[in-house]
């Protein structure tokens, strides 16, 4: 068991400013599963990408079975064996399981005309199932399955060649419900057991005690600890302290919090599939902060909260008054303003100029009562906006395609701060961002919130404790934590988003995760 | 004005000059003055088309039902001149029918999710044939002399044809809509980037219907005026309408970067003078179509970066696959 299968030294990698791999040596061993822990843009997504040949390494040097290797693309890897699933597996939804498994590959050898031969595909289905036991109907179509049996579709088609020896899984829990979970474990040890070495990413860290042999943790694009899950258990060491590691400095602007009059309430809001029992008020001259992983219903709520959805249960009240919006444009005409997840999708028109876009979300403001723009005033302000946000460089004719991740941030807030809204809501303001961007992005934020109310919704923990002057945590679609900043920790806040509620009223120790039996 | 327009503008020029040379040498006529009155004239009728599906293409659509409209637009005035309406009202009924033929359009499309491409085949098919309704697929000209639908093709204002001054009025209604109001911007966030125009609270929805009725009413008009030069309307008013209008925008749009008016005005000019210079030559409509399609894709592959960098990587992974391992 202790063979070592693959070994990686000195794995550098940088993005423009951004060091996302520092002299990373990292090591699997032959039948182990292994978990990547860390917070969003620790490195452990960059390492597996270069583990999977997509991103090509800056230094460092890898072996496999003792063997130098040097991958150029994701072909070589899986020449090397190794394989990777997705965190969201492409599959077709209107094909069956089988077909899934072998899309792509239904031929031994390529050729426009060779046919597709459903009852081979059948028989090498059945002899992956025989190979890895497990209980699936691989004749019914994808898109009737639930999410467990997508992903164990998408494991078998990582899996159809026989020499793959690593297999890389990018959050395969996250959407997934307990029992479903299980049903998973179950494959991967018996992957485990084939001789199969498992690489897996995980922010959910009662799980790593549960099916993980050793972890290793990333912080800052370096390797903080490798361990074995036993002894960590056994020596009570505290994970999700050594993932937020104690560099909270001088990123985060003082906090001044001077509550006044709730802007935006909600009461009971729920919405199928993504989160239920919502209670939050959110106050001008603070900042709300809620903390929540991918799958917790954050996004969801910041969309229910702007009228782009609208919930099935409870009310939005805006200053005392219930509310119901009809679609964004709605909730902009009162007040509201999302600074969305996504900004190169929801943000932002990539391919238009930085005045078109930070005039955009109300361009009543930038035209004349007949419609007419008022092309030079607009200039002049979105100049004035732009030396606001210290927007880099400041160009206004740039397309905001062609800015760095931080300074697109920067021209959504510029298009928010035109809007002249009263509430302000960001969602994963910083994802991307280098962190000279990020103190200039909070010090927006906080100037922001001392007139106006900010909701600042993260999946990085260490940004809303470090930001906000009142924390929640949403697990699993529900408020499983709620705190002033300064009356709680970061630790308590990252244990009650990553391990619900009652793990954080036992307080900041170590994950109290007994190991189940297997 | 930066670099990049002036030599986009040059080109344009240099297109304008090269096409007007070329013409020039094979054909005496081409350059007289009374063609060159002929190509403005064609541009302002069959050109006009053009101009309306710009919005459709801004808003990154497609609609290939506006030559059906036009016929049905056209015939729909035809028929009620013929009735004895006067001629403004007349105008106006067959530009309703085309504005109700772009909403159904819009709403199909934009609330109703159906495929822009398949809608509007539909659609275009299901106008045609309306067109026939009122005279079984007969030329209407009863009234025509009387009316004053006639004067439109032949009478002048401020020293230009009625066809010509309508579409500079046109031309620059919608060049003020699209380039100087906020509505412009709507259209424009609209096409790029959906999700996020909903995001900052531009009624996407509303965006696109009205793409499609102004491609719809300015087709009729269009329409309108090829039956003004007939001096009768028939179904076949909308037939040569459909490659031009696109040929107009995307060369355009090749030439200055994206689609916009004056972009669809210089394509339309370019196009203009070509199918002109066929006709003097006396090149069949079906190769004079073929030429400028060839033309149009040529425009594409030469402006557009993207061919560029499609070509780059063909080449890149043929000289990889043939290196020696």
């Amino acid at each position: 068991m202790s063979e070592t299968i693959l070994r990686m030294t000195g794995i550098g990698k940088t993005f423009g400013a951004v060091k996302a791999l520092d002299n990373v040596d990292f090591e699997l061993q032959r039948g182990e599963i292994h978990a990547l822990l860390g917070t969003n843009g620790a490195g452990k997504s960059t390492l597996v990408k270069i583990l999977s040949g997509v991103y090509l390494k800056d230094a460092g040097e890898m072996f496999i079975a003792g063997e130098a290797v040097t991958f150029t693309g994701p072909r070589d890897a899986i020449e090397n064996g190794i394989a990777a699933v997705q965190q969201h597996p492409e599959l077709v939804p209107g094909l069956s399981g089988f077909e899934n498994i072998f899309l792509g590959r239904e031929t031994t050898s390529p050729g426009l005309f060779r046919r597709f031969q459903r009852d081979a595909l059948r028989q090498r289905a059945e002899a992956l199932l025989t190979r890895f036991p497990i209980g699936i109907d691989l004749a019914e179509e994808i898109g009737n399955m639930a999410a467990v049996d997508r992903e164990v579709i998408a494991v078998l088609h990582a899996l159809t060649r026989d020499d793959i020896k690593i297999l890389i899984l990018d959050e395969p829990t996250s959407t997934l419900t307990e029992r479903e979970k299980a049903l998973l474990f179950r494959l991967m040890r018996t992957l485990k057991n084939a001789g199969i070495t498992i690489v897996y990413i995980t922010h959910r860290l009662e799980e790593v005690f549960e099916i993980a042999d050793r972890f290793t943790i990333f912080r800052g694009g370096r390797n903080i600890a490798t361990m074995r899950s036993d002894d960590a258990q056994r020596a009570g060491v505290s994970i999700p302290e050594m993932m937020l590691g104690e560099k909270t400095g001088q990123l985060y602007p003082d906090r001044h919090a001077q509550p006044g009059e709730a802007l935006i309430e909600a009461r009971g809001l729920g919405q199928d599939g993504a989160f239920e029992g919502i209670d939050l008020v959110a106050r001008r001259g603070e900042i709300l902060g809620v903390f929540g992983l991918v799958g917790s219903g954050m996004d969801e709520l910041s969309k229910a909260l702007f009228g782009v959805t609208r919930p099935e249960r409870g009310d939005i009240l805006l200053g005392g008054k219930k509310i119901i919006f009809h679609g964004p444009s709605d909730a902009l005409r009162r007040g509201i303003f999302l600074v969305p997840g996504d900004r190169r999708t929801e943000g932002l028109t990539l391919t238009r100029d930085v005045a078109f876009n930070m005039t955009l979300a109300k361009l009543r403001r930038a035209s004349s009562l007949a419609g007419f723009m008022k092309l030079r005033a607009e200039r002049r302000i979105a100049a004035e906006l732009a030396a606001h946000v210290a927007l880099q460089p400041a160009i206004l004719q740039r397309h905001a395609g062609l800015f760095s991740g931080g300074n697109q941030q920067k021209i959504v807030i510029a298009k928010g701060l035109y809007a002249q809204a009263d509430i302000y809501i960001f969602v994963e303001p910083t994802v991307g961002v280098d962190i000279g961007a990020r103190a200039k992005l909070y010090a927006l934020m906080r100037e922001l919130s001392a007139t106006k109310a900010v909701i600042v919704m993260s999946s990085d923990c260490d940004e809303v404790y470090g930001l906000a002057d009142r924390v929640m945590a949403l697990y699993k679609g529900r408020i499983a934590f709620e705190s002033p900043a300064l009356e709680t920790t970061a630790n308590r806040l990252l244990t009650a988003g990553i391990m619900s509620a009652q793990q954080a009223a036992e307080g900041p120790s170590a994950p109290q995760v007994e190991r189940q039996p297997a | 004005m930066n670099r990049a327009l002036l030599m986009r503008l040059g080109a344009f020029l240099a297109m304008v000059v090269v096409i007007g040379a070329i013409f020039g040498v094979l054909s005496s006529q081409f350059l007289s003055q009374n063609n060159i009155a002929a190509i403005f004239r064609h541009m302002s009728a069959e050109g006009i088309a053009g101009l309306g599906l710009t919005f459709v293409i801004v808003v990154r659509r497609f609609d290939l039902s506006f030559p059906g409209i036009a016929a049905f637009g056209a015939m729909t005035t035809g028929q009620l001149i013929a009735l004895g309406y006067p001629l403004f009202p007349s105008i106006a009924g067959g530009i309703a029918v085309g504005i109700v033929c772009g909403v159904i359009n819009g709403l199909a499309i934009s609330v109703l999710k159906l495929p822009d491409i398949v809608t509007t085949i539909a659609m275009g098919s299901i106008a045609y044939g309306l067109s026939f309704i009122y005279s079984n697929g007969a030329t209407i000209s009863d009234n025509f002399m009387e009316s004053g639908i006639l004067d439109i093709n032949d009478q002048t204002i401020a020293y230009l044809d009625e066809p010509i001054f309508f579409m500079l009025v046109l031309y620059l209604l919608a060049w003020l809509v699209l380039h100087r109001s906020r509505f412009g911007r709507g259209f424009y966030a609209t096409g790029e980037n959906p999700r996020a125009a909903m995001f900052s609270g531009v009624h996407v929805r509303l965006y696109v219907i009205a793409a499609f009725i102004l491609t719809s009413a300015t087709a009729v008009w269009a329409g309108i005026l090829h039956c003004a030069e007939a001096g009768q309307a028939d179904p076949s008013a909308g037939d040569g309408f459909l490659t031009p209008a696109f040929a107009s925008v995307y060369l355009g749009a090749a030439l200055f970067g994206y689609a916009s008016v004056p972009a669809t005005f210089a394509g339309t000019l370019l196009i203009s003078m070509m199918l002109n210079g066929f006709t003097l030559l006396s090149v069949p409509y079906y190769y004079s179509d073929a030429i400028i399609s060839v033309v149009l894709i040529s425009a594409i592959a030469v402006f557009d970066p993207r061919f560029a960098a499609a070509l780059q990587r063909i080449v890149k992974t043929r000289s990889l696959a043939g290196a020696p391992k």
